[in-house]
C-alpha cells in the first residue's frame, strides 16, 4: 500500500473537482490544518492551469465579451471568497456545541449531513479511549481535527491524515492527554476483531437498518 | 533545458500581460481590454469544458458565466499571490462543480456550500513555481498525458486505458507512479 500516492490522488481529485461533496469537505479541512498538502493542492492546480493555457482552442460560437459584460448586471454573482476560514465550522458550526451521540462510553460520534454516499463524521474519542481491533470493508480516511492517536502504524497529530484499507486492522487509541477528535470518511462499514468483535459487528449491521 | 526555459519566458510574460489586463479591468472597467482578455480565454475555457464531456451549448453558457465572473469580480484577483492563468482555471473548475451538483441534487439550497468546499488556501504561486518547474522537468510526455487526462479532462481510468489502448491495470498503476514521482517535488 502506498499512502502518499493515495493521498496526493486524493489532492489531485480535489484540484480537479471531481470528488463528491463528503471528499471535497475532507480534503479542504486537510488543506487547511496541513500546510504541506495546501502546498501540493496549489502545486497541482498550476499544473491543471497550465494544461487549460495549452489546450487545442475551440472558439465560442453564440458568445462574445459584451454579453459576458451584460450578463453581469441582470445575473446575480454571490461569489464569496471566504479566506482562510475553518471549512467545517463554516458550514456546522463551533465544534464545541456540537450535539454528539454516544456510541459508547468515552466514544461519541456526529454525523455532518451532506449529500453524498460516502459517511462523513466527526468522532470524538476521551483520553486514552480506544477502538478494537478491526480492519475495513472500503476505505476509511481519517484526518486529526485536534489532539492525536496511535496506533500500530504511528503517532497521528492534528493535520495528519491516514488512510485504511482492507489489507490494514489497527487499534487506536487516544492521546491520555487531550483525547482526539477525527473527521472520518467510510466508503463502507467497517469489520471488528477480537472479544469485542462480534457484539460491534452485530451493532454496526443493525445500525445500518437505521440510515 | 533550451526549449524549457524559452517556454518557462512565454509563460512569466503572458501572465504579465493577462495581469496587465486584469488591473484595467478591475480599476478602469476597460471594456476594451476585457474583450481582449475574452479573445484569449474563452475559447481555452470552452475547449476545457468540451474536453470534460459538456455538449456545445452547455460549455458556451458556462464560459459565459466564467468570464461573467472574471469581468464582474476581477477586483478579487491578487496577482501577487496568484497566477492569471490558474485564478481563472479554478473559476471554471468551480463553475463545473456547481453544475454536476446542481444536476445531481435539483433541490439544492441556494445558499452554496461550495464555497466551504473549494476554499483558496493562502499558498503563493509563486514560492512553489521552483517545484511546478522540477516537475514538468521531471515527468515524460506519456505521464503528464497521463494527468492531463485523468485530472484536466475528468476520464476515467476505463476510458483511458480504451483510447490508449493498454490495460486498466497499466493506466492505474502508471498514474500511481507519476503521481510517486512527483512527490519529493512536492515537498
Amino acid at each position: 500500500m502506498n499512502t502518499v500516492a493515495q493521498k496526493n490522488e486524493l489532492i489531485f481529485g480535489y484540484s480537479s473537482g471531481n470528488l463528491t461533496e463528503a471528499k471535497s469537505l475532507f480534503v479542504s479541512m486537510y488543506l487547511y490544518l496541513n500546510s504541506v498538502a495546501a502546498k501540493k493542492a496549489s502545486i497541482f492546480d498550476n499544473i491543471l492551469a497550465d494544461n487549460l493555457a495549452n489546450l487545442d482552442e475551440v472558439a465560442p460560437k453564440k458568445i462574445n465579451y459584451k454579453d459576458c459584460i451584460n450578463s453581469t448586471y441582470n445575473q446575480n454573482l454571490s461569489f464569496k471568497i471566504t479566506k482562510n476560514n475553518n471549512p467545517l465550522t463554516n458550514l456546522i458550526g463551533s465544534i464545541d456545541k456540537l450535539k454528539w451521540k454516544s456510541i459508547y462510553k468515552g466514544f461519541r460520534e456526529f454525523n455532518i449531513p451532506l449529500k453524498d454516499s460516502d459517511t462523513i463524521k466527526l468522532i470524538k474519542m476521551d483520553p486514552g479511549i480506544s477502538v478494537p481491533l478491526h480492519s475495513h470493508n472500503g476505505k476509511e480516511y481519517i484526518l486529526v481535527i485536534d489532539g492525536s492517536f496511535c496506533d500500530e502504524y504511528g503517532e497521528y497529530k492534528k493535520g495528519d491524515m491516514q488512510i485504511n484499507d482492507q489489507k490494514i486492522k489497527h487499534h487506536p487509541i487516544a492521546s491520555n492527554k487531550n483525547g482526539c477528535i477525527c473527521l472520518s470518511i467510510t466508503e463502507r462499514d467497517v469489520i471488528f476483531f477480537g472479544k469485542l468483535g462480534s457484539a460491534l459487528n452485530l451493532f454496526t449491521f443493525i445500525k445500518s437498518f437505521f440510515k | 533545458m533550451v526549449v524549457l526555459k524559452f517556454k518557462i519566458n512565454k509563460i512569466i510574460m503572458e501572465n504579465e500581460r493577462l495581469i496587465g489586463l486584469a488591473i484595467k479591468i478591475s480599476k478602469n472597467r476597460d471594456e476594451r481590454a476585457f474583450s481582449e482578455l475574452f479573445d484569449f480565454l474563452a475559447p481555452k475555457i470552452n475547449a476545457y469544458y468540451l474536453k470534460n464531456n459538456l455538449g456545445f451549448e452547455q460549455s458556451e453558457e458556462l464560459t459565459q458565466e466564467v468570464l461573467s465572473t472574471i469581468w464582474a469580480k476581477a477586483d478579487l484577483f491578487d496577482p501577487e499571490r496568484s497566477k492569471f492563468i490558474t485564478w481563472a482555471y479554478t473559476i471554471a473548475r468551480n463553475k463545473k462543480i456547481d453544475l454536476y451538483r446542481k444536476t445531481k441534487n435539483k433541490t439544492a439550497e441556494d445558499e452554496d456550500i461550495r464555497h466551504f468546499l473549494y476554499q483558496n488556501n493562502e499558498i503563493n504561486d509563486y514560492e512553489i513555481e521552483l517545484s511546478i518547474n522540477k516537475i514538468k522537468k521531471e515527468l515524460d510526455e506519456n505521464q503528464q498525458k497521463l494527468l492531463k487526462m485523468s485530472f484536466f479532462e475528468q476520464k476515467s481510468h476505463k476510458k483511458i486505458a480504451e483510447e490508449l489502448e493498454i490495460p486498466l491495470g497499466t493506466v492505474k498503476s502508471r498514474i500511481r507512479s507519476t503521481l510517486n514521482k512527483m512527490q519529493k517535488f512536492l515537498l
